[in-house]
């Protein structure tokens, strides 16, 4: 490693932030927009840290693309699918946060949590 | 044998045919999601039986475990699914003339979803399996609490949105934290691999799976959207978020730090946690004029004394919790069914409005006098039997601690006691007039009266319940282990 950062330390950080980065906006932010790009941030943080545990240094995608490749050469496959379908819940979740939103203002005419206050926030 | 797969295969098959034949079918959709539901609660108690002698397993696409996907289902699962299909199926009847309008295919579809997340829950034996199903399960109830599309149903709806995001968020960083360490994803295997990781990565998947958790079973402090979701939602709806949804959560944390984790030390702080969520329900719940923002505090209120009962570390408090859980759920489910006819017929959700209204519907207001006597643990209702047990696990530990839980949480019930007493007093008041109100319709007091029998003739049972619950007691405190399942 000649004391340079590894992958894996880069992509387990980079996560850590994403998430904490994610949250901080969800957790400070009035505007829902706003809140549901937190949430956003945060489940692509919780990707990479997923797809990161599989990564096996040199290795190659866990495809038999051509012959002569080994299993043993490959990186794992199993965080691949998961991320896969994290990723497709995520972007179903955003979606439905956006059109439950877009009902909210028609409704109430803004997006400021803070104005909306028919319930506690 | 009949297949554990059916009870996740056939609600969601049916909400997937329920949508695909809307356009030509139009209302009558929901007698597919009744056939669904009388199929899902046969499978259910033909599966009891079987389950007590032997626990299932079932592999899934044929790939075996760890590599592939399994469902297991022991004594846990089989109670469990009863409990949900049966609670279902009776909350299914009472929508039939709950809801109204020209769109009710939506409805039902998401019902249905919200079955098959909850039956995923709890047989499936993989984590991130556990991680889809709980999408499916909040996905729906989101959409579902803001079904009725009015402001406030909204405004709950992106609001338990957010929250519930951010729980499945850390239950996700969860799982990936435990692949990295452990390497698997099956549960029964993780539970063999669980104790070789580092007890610092162990403490940080077990704290962020709880958290992520726990927004869903609303153990305070992160239970905030409960009270506006569940009240604003339509109360057929609330009756199944306050009676299995929030539960079904609640004992994946338990099955988890039990058997899995098997971390018990951090039953203390469960238990303290438990005990502060009780106290804060209850006496949110005494402030509230609300009928149902009553109701949903009170909830919480009770999930609160369940993690207590479970959180004690013996099979007594696991038994205990697991009756108090059968208790909540059918009581809980009479008050939310009752309050939503309260509501329709006078048009308000204040408890002030209600003024004398036992005059007018009495079926109804009687059955709300059952479900309150059996929440606060009145003989001979069956909560007597499950609140004594929670109180006898705890004094039986024999520590200083447990017993002044105790007293709090008899404290507790007695602000519940006086906020649901004053309801009471309300509605059976002889002056009060609420002008030309109708009972409720025959069929949901139909299914208002089967959790009613529950309750009634549970003590008659008792017995046999508390056999069934205590073998799933004793399935929660065995660790999971991969040579027993396979």
């Amino acid at each position: 490693m000649n004391g340079v950062l590894s992958i894996s330390t880069v992509l387990n950080f980079g996560s850590a932030g994403l998430i904490v980065l994610g949250l901080y906006i969800v957790f400070t932010q009035k505007n829902l927009i706003k809140m549901v790009i937190g949430i956003d941030l945060a489940e692509t943080g919780v990707n990479v840290l997923l797809v990161s545990t599989g990564y096996i240094k040199g290795n190659t995608a866990p495809i038999f693309s051509k012959t002569g490749l080994q299993v043993s050469s490959m990186v794992d496959p199993v965080p691949q699918a998961l991320v896969l379908t994290s990723i497709v819940i995520g972007f179903g979740v955003s979606a439905l946060a956006l059109a439950m939103i877009i009902k909210l203002y028609e409704k109430t005419g803004t997006l400021d949590t803070s104005k909306i206050r028919g319930l506690k926030w | 044998m009949v297949n554990p797969i059916l009870l996740i295969i056939v609600p969601l098959g049916t909400a997937f045919l329920i949508s695909l034949t809307a356009s030509f079918l139009k209302n009558s959709t929901k007698y597919l999601a009744l056939l669904a539901m009388i199929a899902n609660v046969w499978v259910s108690i033909k599966l009891l039986p079987a389950v007590m002698q032997h626990p299932i397993n079932v592999v899934i696409a044929g790939v075996k475990p760890p590599l592939g996907i399994n469902l297991f289902v022991g004594p846990l699962g089989a109670v469990f699914s009863i409990l949900i299909s049966a609670a279902g199926l009776l909350i299914l009847l009472y929508s039939f003339k709950y809801i109204e309008g020209d769109s009710q295919h939506k409805y039902y579809t998401l019902f249905l979803l919200l079955i098959t997340g909850s039956h995923g829950m709890i047989l499936t034996g993989d984590v991130f399996n556990l991680f889809v199903f709980f999408e499916i399960l909040a996905i729906s109830s989101y959409i579902l609490v803001g079904y009725e599309g009015k402001r406030n149903g909204l405004e709950a709806a992106v609001k338990y949105l957010i929250l519930g995001s951010i729980g499945s968020i850390l239950i996700l960083v969860a799982v990936a934290l435990i692949y990295q360490e452990a390497g698997t994803l099956n549960m029964a295997d993780l539970a063999d691999k669980f104790g070789m990781i580092d007890p610092s990565k162990r403490l940080m998947i077990l704290v962020f799976f709880i958290t992520g958790m726990g927004v869903e079973a609303a153990v305070f402090p992160l239970n905030s959207w409960l009270p506006d979701a569940h009240s604003s939602a339509p109360s057929s709806i609330s009756a199944m978020l306050s009676g299995f949804v929030i539960e079904v959560a609640l004992i994946i944390i338990v099955k988890f730090v039990y058997s899995i984790f098997a971390m018990t030390e951090i039953l203390g702080f469960l238990s303290l946690v438990a005990v502060i969520t009780l106290l804060v329900g209850e006496f949110a719940a005494y402030k509230q004029s609300n009928i149902k923002r009553v109701l949903a505090y009170s909830s919480i209120g009770q999930i609160g004394l369940i993690l207590f009962a479970m959180s004690l570390n013996s099979t007594d408090g696991l038994n205990a919790g697991l009756m108090q859980i059968i208790n909540h759920t059918a009581s809980k489910s009479i008050l939310f069914l009752v309050a939503g006819f309260l509501i329709v017929r006078t048009g308000s959700y204040q408890i002030s409005d209600y003024r004398g209204i036992a005059k007018k519907m009495p079926v109804s207001a009687f059955f709300f006098v059952v479900g309150v006597l059996s929440l606060l643990g009145v003989p001979p209702f069956f909560g007597f039997f499950s609140k004594l047990s929670v109180v006898m696990a705890a004094l039986h530990t024999g520590s200083v601690f447990n017993t002044v839980m105790v007293f709090l949480v008899l404290l507790g019930t007695i602000i519940e006691s006086i906020y649901f007493l004053r309801i009471i007093q309300i509605m059976y008041n002889r002056e009060g007039d609420v002008g030309s109100v109708k009972e409720a319709p025959f069929l949901p007091l139909l299914a208002i009266a089967a959790f009613t029998v529950v309750i009634l003739a549970g003590f008659l049972v008792l017995p046999q319940i508390t056999g069934y619950t205590g073998s799933v007691a004793s399935e929660i405190v065995r660790k999971m282990q991969m040579a027993q399942v396979f």
